[in-house]
């Protein structure tokens, strides 16, 4: 489903020279989780952000369902709509309600008409479970439900693979239960998912590889079980003995 | 430490008596150098009531004359034959029955009420305001986009446009869009006066727009990018709206300068309320009365306006 090929993103900032991501080369096979592990600074998040496009990247080959990423002729819009992204902290739209939130881009985008993509805004507020919140605007609404409503709203694109930007780091610890299952059954569901994060319960739960940055560059490829058991970098052993 | 709760009406009333004073020593000034207010003389600048001469047409003579109320009908029978009615208000009848007229002789007038100078002045200040403040808010949104294009020559025009009208006086601009645009492209002077203020405001909305525009968090755009809009799109109905909320106080603020600023284009001889204001005064000689009244005209735009923009800025804040 996503092929990554010798990715290279250099940050040449003030003549400091830093190799974000270093010569990363996977791949992500359909209905897979990865889950995305690192000391901050690894180069993870913005891993993650080539996936995408949100960050140009320097070399190398991104390919999500056959697409490539860097060739030109590929329209990185319509690129973008088979690829939800949720953010750290969330980017809900905060002029709109929740369910315009939801509404916006399969109207602009996906050129639904407004009974459809109405329902499916619901259907899918349901199934996050925050269906009665629908017509609130994103400030009256905890980072939890936030979350869900920015997962939500990445869903109603109805994209092929779900990328995951540290969902959880600027939640409150009670709730990061909430938008962890929410994930959990987005992965039960089959859908391909990438996810960077912290919560290393949810990677040995739900994660079907592990993959471990350090300096940009990708030292582990493994299971969970072979990555929390034994980790065969000694970068990874460090990184688990501070973490666990 | 508690906090106490302390009544605010004395230092309100405070206010009022501090205000009541000035305009008591204001007026105490005026009277030691023996100036004579002369507020009766000051509506006829709003309205008056217009004469319009009635005329006989040609050689002949009063035949009949009836009144009724306020309205005399006068008719005239010519040498040549043909007969004239005339109405006019039977208080300015000059003739009665019989009386020989000769052609163009005043039978008597009618009235009308009609807007003076100062009320025209205001209709003038408003249109103005108006058209160049519309103009310049669609230039200064366009400027303003241009400015954070990523074409460099997008940004090279917009900021050299931006640059030049804001090191440059309004009052300079104006002279040279009439005397050297003008001439060049034969331009009326409403119409320079029109495109020197509505570039002046667009320079500075362009500014407001780019600040509101740019204070707006990055992951606004990121998200809605990630979600398949393009960049129009995304500026369109994810940003703007949000950036538009922001700069509503700044973008209120230089609407009401730019309706003061239309006081500047009485120099190419547009009659906008300051020089209706002097040409009152030319014929009043009520200096200090007219232009309190210009003052209070002003007022009387600017003031339902910056109230509309914060009514405006309360129905967009329900989000937060």
């Amino acid at each position: 489903m996503i092929e990554v090929r010798d990715l290279v993103k250099v940050f040449d900032t003030r003549g400091q020279v830093v190799r974000a991501v270093d010569n990363v080369t996977t791949r992500v096979a359909k209905a897979e989780v990865v889950v995305v592990l690192g000391p901050s600074g690894s180069g993870k998040s913005t891993f993650l952000r080539c996936l995408n496009g949100l960050e140009h990247f320097d070399e190398g080959h991104v390919a999500i369902d056959g697409l490539q990423l860097a060739d030109p002729k590929t329209d990185i819009n319509a690129y973008r709509r088979e690829v939800g992204m949720v953010f750290q902290h969330f980017n809900l739209f905060p002029h709109m309600t929740v369910l315009e939130n939801l509404c916006l881009a399969q109207k602009v985008v996906r050129k639904r008409g407004k009974a459809e993509r109405e329902a499916k805004a619901r259907a899918l507020l349901e199934k996050v479970g925050i269906a009665q919140k629908a017509n609130e605007y994103p400030s009256r609404l905890s980072g939890g439900q936030q979350q869900r409503v920015a997962i939500a709203r990445a869903l109603a694109m109805e994209p092929k693979v779900m990328l995951f930007d540290e969902p959880t780091s600027a939640l409150d610890p009670e709730m990061v239960g909430e938008v962890l299952d929410v994930m959990k059954t987005l992965a039960q569901e089959g859908m391909t998912m990438v996810c960077v994060t912290h919560e290393m319960g949810f990677a040995r739960e739900v994660a079907d590889r592990v993959l471990f940055f350090d300096h940009g560059k990708l030292l582990e490829d493994a299971s969970p079980a072979q990555f929390f058991d034994t980790p065969k970098d000694p970068r990874a052993q460090a990184f688990l003995r501070q973490v666990l | 430490m508690i906090k106490h709760k302390k009544a605010q009406w004395p230092w309100h009333a405070l206010t009022a008596l501090v205000l009541v004073g000035l305009a008591v020593s204001l007026y105490l000034a005026t009277s030691l150098m023996s100036y004579e207010w002369r507020w009766n003389r000051v509506p006829q600048y709003f309205a008056y009531q217009a004469e319009d001469a009635q005329r006989a047409a040609s050689n002949g003579t009063v035949q009949d004359i009836v009144i009724t109320g306020d309205t005399a009908r006068v008719s005239l029978k010519g040498e040549d034959g043909a007969e004239q009615v005339l109405d006019v208000d039977s208080n300015s009848l000059q003739l009665s029955r019989g009386d020989d007229v000769a052609e163009g002789d005043q039978v008597g007038v009618t009235r009308h009420w009609a807007a003076g100078p100062l009320a025209w002045g205001l209709w003038t200040t408003l249109w103005l305001s108006v058209v160049s403040g519309a103009l310049g808010l669609v230039i200064g949104l366009f400027a303003g986009l241009c400015r954070l294009s990523n074409n460099p020559t997008l940004r090279d025009l917009s900021t050299v446009y931006v640059e030049l009208v804001r090191g440059t006086p309004l009052l300079v601009q104006i002279f040279i869009f009439y005397f050297f645009i003008g001439t060049v492209l034969n331009l009326s002077r409403e119409f320079a006066g029109v495109a020197a203020l509505a570039l002046f405001t667009g320079a500075y909305v362009a500014e407001i727009v780019r600040a509101g525009v740019q204070s707006i968090a990055r992951g606004q755009n990121e998200a809605a990018r990630s979600l398949g809009l393009n960049a129009s799109q995304s500026m369109r109905h994810v940003i703007l709206p949000q950036a538009f909320k922001r700069v509503l106080p700044p973008l209120a603020g230089q609407f009401i300068s730019l309706v003061k600023d239309t006081s500047l284009v009485s120099v190419i001889a547009i009659t906008e309320l300051t020089k209706s204001g002097r040409e009152a005064i030319t014929t009043s000689f009520s200096t200090f009365e007219i232009w309190f009244c210009v003052a209070g005209l002003y007022l009387l735009i600017n003031l339902p306006l910056s109230h509309l923009a914060s009514r405006l800025e309360r129905r967009l804040a329900q989000s937060d």
